[in-house]
């Protein structure tokens, strides 16, 4: 598996799900970034992250999704995360994050939040 | 690098090096070298992936402030552990990076204004007990990560 994988599906109400797998730090974050750039140019500011295949991730990873959700928020937009792998819990837990960023555990869940 | 355990690493006490380029392609390596120091040492599992996270974050910081991106340079790890302390040494002789004079982030207004710097050095403060700069101008920086042990 390459270092970054990211796999993209339009869901109801053109909501976007975008799935990496793989790490995401100083090397692999801009593939990310400019993923979700390209998304709210083009489509929309609604996102779901699944975040069940990061099993790593940096301050570069989640600044991306800092900036991306600033973003969204201008743009009367979202993003939820859905099922954060241990790792990924513990750095945003470290940061603080865990009690800013929006969560769910299932898809429909993460849905029923926008 | 050896992939080698560490000498001594049933009493605590090794010392090993890495040397990598200042590019991002490289942190995988680190992180490799990392983990499998700190299996190798007295802390407690649940500290490891923290550890790795703390000593990646100060060596992209170097890679990203301290070397021009088309000029490379040398990046030196040097892990000193023993029963009561695992300590990193990151030795680099780029622009040198002052982390005392970056003050901590309210992470709340952070993500209301989507500011992204600072996080680097706000997660090492967080993971490590001891987080030291020292340098010599034009010729070595050299930031020291410490965790105790209890």
């Amino acid at each position: 598996m390459s270092e970054l994988e990211i796999t993209i599906e339009t869901l109801e109400d053109n909501i976007v799900l975008i799935k990496p797998s793989g790490y995401l730090d100083a090397h692999t974050f801009e593939q990310l970034d400019c993923t979700i750039q390209e998304i709210f140019e083009n489509q929309t500011h609604r996102l779901i992250v699944n975040l069940e295949e990061v099993n790593y991730i940096s301050s570069a990873g989640a600044g991306v999704f800092i900036g991306a959700i600033s973003q969204a928020h201008e743009n009367s937009g979202n993003i939820i995360f859905l099922s954060p792998s241990p790792n990924v819990q513990d750095v945003f837990d470290l940061l603080g994050l865990s009690q800013i960023f929006s969560f769910a555990s299932q898809l429909e869940e993460a849905l029923e939040k926008f | 690098m050896s992939s080698l355990p560490p000498q001594n690493a049933d009493s605590g006490a090794f010392n090993e090096m890495l040397q990598i380029s200042s590019q991002t392609e490289n942190l995988e390596k680190l992180r490799n070298f990392i983990q499998r120091m700190v299996s190798s040492s007295n802390l407690e599992s649940t500290l490891h992936n923290r550890i790795v996270l703390a000593v990646d974050e100060a060596v992209s910081n170097i890679i990203e402030h301290g070397y021009p991106p088309t000029q490379p340079g040398r990046i030196q790890v040097e892990v000193q552990a023993n029963a009561s302390l695992f300590s990193v040494l990151i030795r680099d002789s780029g622009r040198s990076f002052h982390p005392g004079e970056i003050a901590n982030i309210d992470i709340r207004k952070h993500v209301q204004q989507g500011k992204r710097n600072g996080l680097g050095i706000f997660i090492m403060r967080q993971i490590m007990d001891e987080v030291d700069y020292s340098f010599q101008e034009g010729l070595e920086n050299t930031l020291r990560l410490v965790k105790y042990i209890t």
